[in-house]
């Protein structure tokens, strides 16, 4: 579902990623792990067709972003960490607003958004002006938004900043509940016990260029001295610097 | 629906929703803004009003086409001309915010949008933002001219339609010319933005300048007068279409109004087509070569200029000395704040250093005396346009940073007198300089240089502790763009206020320098009495302007729980 190939995003003289080249499955939930500044979010921008890459290609859905944008664009939902929100807009609107985004049949918005409203439990504020919402509910207004016109691919940068802990767990069913029914994810995250938890396969990025994937026994056995995901984390990413 | 018909029904909906809200707002700020926006209307419908008269009178001829008549014409050309350069400058930095800058966009570009459709729903925001401004203070000149002339219905619908594709056009020039620059210079977008808007001003001057060259302003002829107004019209501006499509309506020629019509409606139409095209190919290589640019890591610029600043501020102790500074680093960093500072006084610079040509034409007290009452007036305006822009957001901006400051050992009074000091001897250089030199170049009377140079000095005073009292009173903790906080409800009071002060100031030293005259004529010898009368007045003014909106400012910080 997801296939970068050689992609390479440079800087000026710095490359922000290196020749990047991942293959995720349908129904795959995968994990983006690495440091600050190793070039996940870069990678992210890439794959959502935000910026375009110096060098190579992302083919989500068998489409190339760059060259048939439109197309690859209605198969993917975005979910940033710092979502966008129109403050003046109720949540209600907002919904509306992404179904035309999307062109979504009147009929299907209906039921679909109020389903959604309901499931990330913002109903009862739907008809609120999004300005008022706390940090928790503009998240959980951007997930059900994201998930209005049924992604195939949904993209995820650290998503859990204002979510409490039912939300983080309810959240995480929901996806993982998604990728059994076929839809692929891609989460570039900092919470390792998350990862630990829903990732089917995880990649390591550092300085720009993938250091592993596999899944998380496969990464666990990466190390000399095997521990948590923390403990490999730390010790493929030293040992990367050194 | 289309994608872009979703966008623009979003942004009803927001315009909609933000009325509704409006409603929550205090009902005196309600009141206090719509009285003035309607003044403001009404003030300037007078004014055009008692010009077109006067015009129609000039020159009457009872049998046919006054001379007055002729000049009021061109004058709308004229008008025209210059609101369509003015809109394709305008347009250069709306399109640049709306096209890239602005939040949301991000957030477009990942939705399945198409690039033309994208482009065209940001256009109709473009095309909005910049023509309702020149809308509200177009229609009082329209309908004056129109009521003056006893025009026909004909003439007012004619000026309506011609609206929108009159600021099409300039719209669409503006969002190519701001694409191709974020295109070429996406490193230096807008640094560049600045420079092309500079340059573009300039030769807008230098066009004007060379245009009325002719003219000798110590003894004007109206003929040459309405030869520079005629050499302003070109058959290829659609500003001329616009004014000759508008007048000959007014004049019940409906088939050239029609003709002029389809002609500037049919050029808007290409313009937008082909500004898509473009867009189609130019927007996005631009755009992510921008975001490229802002993710990539960088010294800040002016690293060195500010660290010299550093030692210069030793006089200061801390906490206001790190507060100065870091005033002065985030105004310096960011472009898109200092360069409407340069604009505004390089513009005043240019007229004021043109000065010296023109001075052995003022041969006369009396007229030295009223350029140097005009001068005073724009450079209070123009103070005012920038402490209501650059001043009054000062204490918003601080907004969801606040908490460093209140954990601080530092009172909101420092932090409150810290911007307003800033605030006095930031602009107090460029003000005081410019006025100093105004009077040098015109030779005006010491007494006179004098009464100049205290009044735009205590101006200073009035309109800083204006804009930092009510950003104090008024502070929007929620928006971190200036331009927005400026346009919110205490932004506009504050604007207004400014402005009232300003005409009472400006009045003031007018009647103390046209009484001197009078004093002369009549004998009296009162001109000591009016002069320390009006020294006095706009001290109190002046005092009143600076302590009232501080204090209340102030008062409301220390109440407020954040």
């Amino acid at each position: 579902m997801i296939e970068t190939q050689n992609l390479t995003k440079r800087f000026g003289t710095k490359t922000a990623v290196n020749a990047l080249d991942l293959s995720i499955g349908a129904g795959e939930f995968f994990c983006f792990l690495g440091p600050n500044g190793a070039g996940k979010t870069t990678t992210i921008k890439m794959l959502t067709g935000l910026i375009k890459p110096s060098s190579g290609q992302a083919l989500l859905g068998g489409f190339d972003i760059q060259k048939d944008p439109v197309k690859t664009k209605s198969l993917i939902g975005y979910i940033p960490d710092t979502p966008f929100l129109y403050e003046k807009l109720t949540g209600r609107e907002f919904m509306r607003f992404v179904a035309g985004l999307y062109q979504m049949p009147a009929s299907a918005l209906n039921g679909s958004a109020e389903e959604l409203l309901e499931l990330f439990e913002i109903r009862h504020v739907g008809d609120q002006l999004i300005e008022s919402y706390s940090h928790g509910m503009r998240q959980k207004l951007s997930f059900a938004s994201c998930f209005l016109h049924d992604p195939k691919i949904v993209i995820v940068d650290e998503p859990w900043v204002g979510l409490d802990p039912k939300n983080i767990r309810f959240v995480k069913d929901y996806l993982k509940q998604r990728t059994r029914e076929g839809m692929t994810v891609f989460m570039s995250t900092h919470s390792l016990s998350i990862i630990e938890d829903v990732a089917d396969r995880i990649g390591i990025i550092h300085n720009g260029s993938l250091l592993h994937t596999g899944t998380l026994p496969e990464i666990l056995a990466l190390s000399q001295n095997p521990g948590s995901l923390e403990d490999v984390f730390l010790e493929l990413t030293r040992g990367a610097d050194a | 629906m289309t994608r872009a018909g979703a966008m623009l029904r979003a942004k009803l909906r927001i315009v909609r929703n933000h009325f509704a809200s409006v409603r929550g707002e205090s009902k005196l700020k309600i009141a206090v803004v719509s009285v003035s926006a309607i003044l403001l209307w009404c003030g300037a419908y007078y004014g055009f009003w008692e010009a077109f008269n006067w015009l129609r009178r000039f020159g009457a001829d009872p049998g046919g086409i006054s001379l007055g008549d002729i000049i009021m014409s061109r004058l709308l050309s004229v008008f025209a001309l210059a609101l369509f350069f003015m809109l394709i400058f305008s347009n250069v930095l709306i399109a640049f915010s709306t096209l890239y800058r602005s939040r949301e966009v991000a957030y477009l570009l990942q939705a399945p949008v198409p690039w033309w459709e994208f482009y065209i729903a940001r256009l109709v925001e473009c095309i909005a933002f910049s023509s309702w401004a020149s809308a509200y203070l177009g229609s009082p000149l329209i309908l004056a001219y129109g009521i003056t002339n006893g025009a026909p219905w004909s003439f007012y619908v004619a000026a309506a339609a011609f609206y929108l594709p009159f600021v099409t056009i300039p719209a669409a020039i503006g969002a190519v010319i701001a694409m191709s620059l974020v295109r070429i210079f996406p490193r230096l977008p807008r640094g560049g933005m600045v420079g092309v808007s500079l340059l573009a001003v300039g030769f807008f001057f230098v066009y004007l300048r060379d245009v009325f060259s002719s003219v000798n302003l110590s003894d004007p002829t109206i003929s040459g007068i309405i030869d520079a107004m005629t050499r302003t019209q070109s058959w290829l501006l659609p500003s001329h279409w616009a004014s000759r499509g508008v007048l000959a309506a007014a004049e019940g020629e409906a088939g050239e109004s029609v003709f002029y019509f389809l002609l500037i409606a049919s050029n808007a139409l290409m313009a937008v087509l082909l500004s898509a095209v473009f867009a189609q190919f130019v927007f996005y290589p631009g755009w992510s070569a921008l975001l490229g640019h802002d993710m990539s890591r960088r010294t800040p610029p002016g690293r060195g200029v500010l660290s010299r600043i550093d030692p210069v501020l030793g006089f200061l102790r801390d906490p206001q000395r790190a507060l100065v500074l870091k005033d002065i680093r985030l105004f310096w960093r960011d472009p898109a704040q200092w360069s409407q500072f340069v604009i505004f006084f390089g513009i005043m610079a240019i007229y004021v250093a043109s000065l010296r040509d023109r001075s052995a034409a003022f041969e006369s007290a009396a007229y030295r005396n009223w350029i140097v009452c005009l001068n005073i007036g724009a450079c209070t305006l123009i103070l005012a346009t920038l402490t209501s822009r650059f001043v009054y957001p000062l204490i918003s901006l601080e907004g969801r940073r606040f908490w460093v400051l209140g954990l601080a050992p530092l009172t909101y009074r420092q932090l409150v007198w810290q911007k307003f000091w800033l605030s006095v001897c930031t602009t107090s250089f460029f003000t005081i300089t410019l006025v100093m030199l105004s009077c040098y170049m015109l030779k005006v009377e010491p007494i006179f240089f004098a009464l100049a140079l205290y009044s735009i000095i205590v101006t200073n005073f009035g309109l800083s502790g204006l804009a930092v009292g009510l950003g104090s009173l008024y502070p929007n903790f929620h928006e971190e763009n200036p331009a927005r906080i400026v346009s919110g409800m205490g932004g506009t009071l504050n604007f207004l206020l400014s402005m009232g002060y300003i005409v009472l100031v400006v009045g003031t030293q007018t009647a103390v320098m046209q009484w001197r005259a009078l004093d002369a004529y009549t004998h009296a010898h009162t001109f000591a009495y009016a002069l320390t009368a009006a020294v006095v007045f706009i001290a109190i003014l002046s005092a009143v302007s600076t302590w009232l909106p501080m204090r209340l400012g102030l008062r409301n910080l220390n109440r407020a729980e954040y």
